[in-house]
């Protein structure tokens, strides 16, 4: 019992293990035989099991490259080769199995679907498990599928361009890639078709220590155009910051935040990272309240089990429990996976801290209890006068005489009362600025808008109480059971943010209040059609409370009513708190992550060809951002024909290690090819990118836009290679790098290579080193940016160039990510 | 308003101020003069918070009732300071738009700063297409200053110090400055640093101080700078 009304400081048990329910999942390490068994595992024709096996063969042979990034931790014995998620492939959004859609549905896919009406192909693991071609891709016979069933679908196709852009021998991860390549994209354009939607692929590594070797081939036949995309989308959850609840990915440190022992504490770092795994949502008797989280979060909770009454189980209940056992329970943080239906899990009650006197008379408590509900804000433009007015139905006689006497008391002024006889209703109207300003300040106008001021929550639990009822005469009602005589009090609102606040004041006078949503839509009221807003509706029984929620001095126990297991890939979220190491989500208590990082490193070993040819034009956009453990090590490659226009957009924010080149090889006459990048790299991680064009042929051109920047001890390095070869007259070249670093401990450097042999060329050649010199940030800062905004500011204002280039979705989601390493938050 | 009591200021250990003390009124119009390096600049800095700018510990920069010497420039914007840069540095990829939305905080509507930004920009002839490309970059110097003066306007600060707002400027865009300035004066205090007493004919300063050597040497009313344009700084100190 002590230790209950202490701070909720409970132990909490780690370990945990991650279940993985593949079909197929090869050994660790590679060797002949598996190499076989994958090909043998695809049901692929014989020339491609004797290609992965040459290839395999020359993996074996080649070395290490040694002219880069030390490679010496990857171990290649350590690594998954294939792993198949499910057994057949989905043809169409509606049969995939429930949990992947969930996933999909987080992260967006299906709005990204209607938006673009393009095709989506997912790829989960190393199989793409999803694909919707649009039928009006299908007319244009523009083929986009996995590479495994255009090996299938399309043999002589593949066959006549595959690895010959970039052969095996190319390099040691392209061997590697030959032999063990699984999934990835097949788009084929034909003669002079326009393809105006980019085409998109999600890429994903879930299983740790698994490779990722996918293989995309895009054919672009004379005169066509696509566009390409490969990259990633987030998702939030709301957490408690005292007066309402805030996306966790909009709190920054410094923030305060209330801990899971009712109190208010800063936030000391924000930490992201990916994650891939089970997601577990968790909805308590109000449903509203729900939450995910992942299991490395543990939950202060209690075992139905451990608080049973000893009785047999009647109908169909849940064992009962023991409401004294129960209260008296210590609560402990266990994960998710430990809990089930009917435990019980923590919601503090909010503590006051920074009590502040408030100057608010009793009067206009009660008064701002009455607006919330029912008032509006009005100016008058030709009388030039503030209005307040409040409107109840014609029956609620004794809050209208109470709303006019505290406004007579307020003001001094007598309110006009207006009745409109079709609407049953009477409105009270006062010219008050006084009053305007009072509702303005404490609770806001709008009826979806409103919300309460800090003054207000931090009122007195009696100034609450007189606060609430007020408005719950307004907005409430009451139901009595006849059976049990138990009292429902229910009060619905328009206003997400005030039902927060709500349930938070009740919280603190005693009440622990479910809240439910209700879609908005059309509703008949007294014979009249209306259209209605979205409503969060409150309620409570008293003086019996909500049967099933116990309370202590500190906390209520409520018992959850569901949990659901979603799959998940994506960025998650953790806070550091001051003093405490647990903070509430959406009210409940929850701990800090206790995730351990992956200790061993995956890799990423993909490989891209892209033939454009004649008159064709081809954009292959990539936004990575693979978790910071993921070595990535692509060969990417084009092949532009005469007059052909080859543009690669590449930005790599994740991994550990990066090594990209995209190349393109200008084989036709007036061929154009293009690469803008931009690297980031913060603590611990090196992005050595940079582009390759060769150039064969007369009148081509090339030109290449770097961006990089380096943070917190990160290293970027730009290695480019210009090949103009004797007979490529009149050929232009364009080279710009920049490098922008942000502190002392980061680098940048530069290796630009130029091969020039033949003398009718142009040659532009730019680089620019800039340190994010104190002078900028001062300009910035007394403009009264803070520092984190600023250098946010001028990182996104220095890739402008790179991401305007970008779809709009995609760059707001690149900001975003930057900003995000910028605030120095990545965990 | 702003009170500077002792003020000593070193950059890289070097000492470039040496007890200023001043006291800015409510509602004034300053202007500061002194030759080239004698420290009007590192007034400007210190007053905002620039990092290299070390105050001695005896120094004190009281704003309003608060000692604001050790706050953060956003901080110092934040109570009210506006400084308006001699050389404001390129921002590449930023617009004024975005810089103005972010320094607001979100405490205006986005419209509405549009609207206020693109009347102040009539206002002050400036070209609407600077508006939307990279701040400062590749902008004349004259521009330069105009959005300056423009940002000066739109975040309404109680006190503006505006560093050689008038170098490198045409006469006609000092004078729509000028005039911007008189017009959006509203009960603020400017100070204006300055070589030259030609912004001074269409602002008339309250009062004049010349700083030499880092030294507050003399104080006056607008005759000093008509003054010290007739005879420059040796002569009127000696006098």
């Amino acid at each position: 019992m002590q230790q209950q009304q202490g701070n909720l400081d409970f132990e909490y048990r780690y370990g945990f293990a991650m279940p993985q329910n593949y079909v197929f999942k090869a050994k660790r390490g590679l060797n002949q035989q598996i190499v076989k068994e994958i090909s043998w595992m695809k049901k692929e024709p014989q020339w491609m099991t004797d290609f992965r096996l040459k290839s395999y063969d020359i993996f074996t042979k080649k070395i290490m490259p040694t002219w880069g990034p030390d490679l010496s931790r990857i171990n290649f014995d350590d690594i998954y080769y294939y792993i198949k998620p499910i057994d057949k492939q989905a043809s169409s959004w509606e049969d995939l199995p429930k949990e992947i859609k969930e996933t999909y549905d987080r992260i967006g896919v299906p709005e990204a679907e209607k938006k673009f009406l393009a095709g989506v192909s997912a790829q989960y693991e190393s199989e793409v498990i999803y694909e919707s071609i649009n039928r009006e891709l299908n007319k244009l016979g523009v083929i986009f599928c996995d590479m495994d069933t255009a090996l299938r679908k399309y043999p002589q196709i593949v066959r006549e361009y595959f690895g010959t852009l970039i052969p095996p021998h190319d390099n040691k991860f392209a061997a590697l890639n030959s032999a063990v390549w699984s999934g990835g994209s097949f788009v084929y354009v034909p003669k002079g078709v326009k393809v105006s939607l980019p085409l998109q692929a999600y890429f994903r590594i879930n299983a740790e220590n698994f490779g990722q070797f996918e293989r995309t081939l895009i054919i672009g036949e004379e005169g066509s155009q696509v566009h390409y995309i490969e990259g990633c989308l987030p998702a939030g959850e709301k957490i408690s910051i005292g007066q309402t609840w805030a996306n966790i990915e909009t709190v920054k440190p410094g923030d305060f935040v209330m801990t899971g022992n009712g109190y208010l504490s800063k936030v000391s770092k924000v930490m992201v990272r990916k994650y891939k795994g089970r997601m577990y949502k968790i909805t308590p008797i109000s449903p509203v309240n729900s939450f995910s989280l992942t299991k490395e979060h543990p939950i202060l909770s209690i075992k139905r089990k451990d608080v049973l009454v000893k009785r047999k189980i009647r109908n169909n209940w849940l064992p009962e429990v023991d409401s004294k056992k129960l209260v008296n329970e210590v609560p402990v943080y266990r994960k998710v996976t430990e809990l089930e239906r009917g435990d019980f899990i923590i919601f503090p009650k909010p503590k006051k801290q920074f009590l502040k006197q408030t100057l608010l008379t009793d009067e206009e408590i009660e008064f701002l209890g009455f607006y919330t509900a029912e008032g509006s804000l009005h100016f008058h433009k030709k009388l030039r006068q503030y209005i307040v007015a409040l409107t109840f139905s014609e029956k609620e006689e004794e809050n209208i005489e109470r709303v006019k006497e505290l406004i007579f008391k307020i003001t001094g002024k007598k309110a006009m009362v207006v009745k409109s006889k079709e609407k049953h209703a009477v409105t009270i109207v006062i010219y008050s600025l006084k009053l305007h300003d009072l509702c303005l300040r404490y609770v806001g106008k709008h009826a979806y808008k409103k919300k309460l001021n800090d003054e207000i929550l931090n009122l007195s639990n009696t100034q609450l109480e007189n606060f609430f009822w007020a408005y719950f005469k307004g907005d409430g009602n009451l139901f009595i059971k006849t059976s049990s005589g138990s009292h429902l009090y229910r009060a619905s609102t328009a206003s997400y943010e005030l039902a927060i606040q709500l349930q938070e004041i009740l919280a603190k006078i005693g009440i622990f209040a479910s809240m439910q949503f209700r879609k908005g839509g059309e509703d008949i009221v007294l014979g009249r059609t209306i259209l209605r807003k979205d409503q969060y509706i409150i309620a409570f029984t008293k003086p019996k409370q909500w049967t099933e929620v116990r309370e202590t001095e500190d906390y209520y126990i409520v018992p959850i009513k569901k949990i659901e297991e979603t799959d998940f890939d994506d960025f998650v979220f953790n806070l550091e708190v001051e003093g405490a190491n647990s903070y509430l989500v959406k009210g409940f208590a929850v701990h800090n992550c206790t995730a351990p990082v992956y200790t061993t490193d995956s890799l990423h070993a993909a490989v891209v060809e892209i033939f454009v040819k004649k008159g064709a034009r081809v954009r292959y956009t990539t936004v990575q951002n693979w978790s910071k453990n993921v070595y990535n090590l692509v060969t990417k490659r084009a092949r532009a024909e005469k007059e052909a226009f080859m543009e690669w957009i590449d930005c790599n924010l994740g991994s550990q290690i990066t090594m990209k080149y995209p190349s393109v090889y200008l084989y036709g006459e007036g061929a154009k090819g293009e690469v803008l990048s931009i690297a980031f790299a913060g603590k611990d991680q090196l992005q050595d990118a940079g582009a390759k064009m060769l150039h064969f042929a007369p009148n081509t051109s090339s030109r290449i836009v770097s961006k990089s920047i380096s943070k917190s001890g990160g290293r970027t390095s730009y290695r480019g290679l210009v090949q103009v070869f004797p007979g490529a007259k009149n050929s232009s070249v364009y080279v710009s790098c920049d490098a922008l670093i942000l502190d002392k401990e980061s680098r940048s450097d530069t290796y630009p290579s130029m091969k020039i042999k033949e003398n009718d060329v142009t040659i532009q050649h730019e680089a620019t080193v800039e340190k994010l010199g104190d002078e900028k940030l001062l300009y910035l800062m007394s403009r009264g940016i803070k520092k984190t905004d600023a250098e946010g500011l001028i990182v996104n204002g220095f890739i402008e160039p790179v991401v305007r280039e970008i779809p709009l979705e995609y760059s707001i989601e690149l900001n975003r990510l930057i900003n995000l390493e910028m605030s120095g938050s990545v965990g | 308003m702003l009170q500077l009591r002792k003020l000593s200021v070193t950059v890289r250990n070097k000492k470039i101020l040496t007890d200023i003390d001043f006291q800015f009124e409510k509602g004034k119009i300053y202007a500061v003069m002194g030759p080239n390096g004698s420290g009007k600049s590192t007034l400007a800095y210190s007053i905002m918070g620039h990092p290299l700018y070390k105050v001695t510990a005896k120094s004190k920069i009281i704003f309003g009732k608060r000692n604001i010497s050790a706050l953060s420039p956003d901080k110092r914007a934040g109570v009210g300071i506006f400084l308006s840069f001699q050389s404001p540095l390129s921002l590449s990829g930023v617009k004024v738009y975005q810089l103005l939305q972010l320094a607001l905080n979100g405490k205006k509507d986005p419209i509405a700063v549009r609207s206020v930004v693109k009347k102040y920009a009539q206002e002050l002839n400036i070209n609407e297409d600077l508006l939307s490309r990279s701040l400062n970059d590749g902008t004349s110097g004259g521009e330069k200053k105009k959005l300056e003066v423009l940002q000066a306007a739109v975040l309404d600060k109680k006190l503006m110090i505006f560093d050689e707002v008038d170098t490198g400027v045409d006469i006609d865009a000092l004078k729509s400055i000028a005039r911007f300035l008189n017009k959006h004066k509203n009960g603020k205090t400017y100070i204006l640093i300055t070589h030259y007493n030609r912004i001074l004919h269409h602002l008339k300063p309250d009062k004049v101080l010349v700083i030499i050597d880092g030294k507050l040497k003399k104080v006056g009313d607008h005759r000093l700078a008509e003054k010290i344009e007739k005879l420059g700084y040796e002569k009127v100190i000696k006098n």
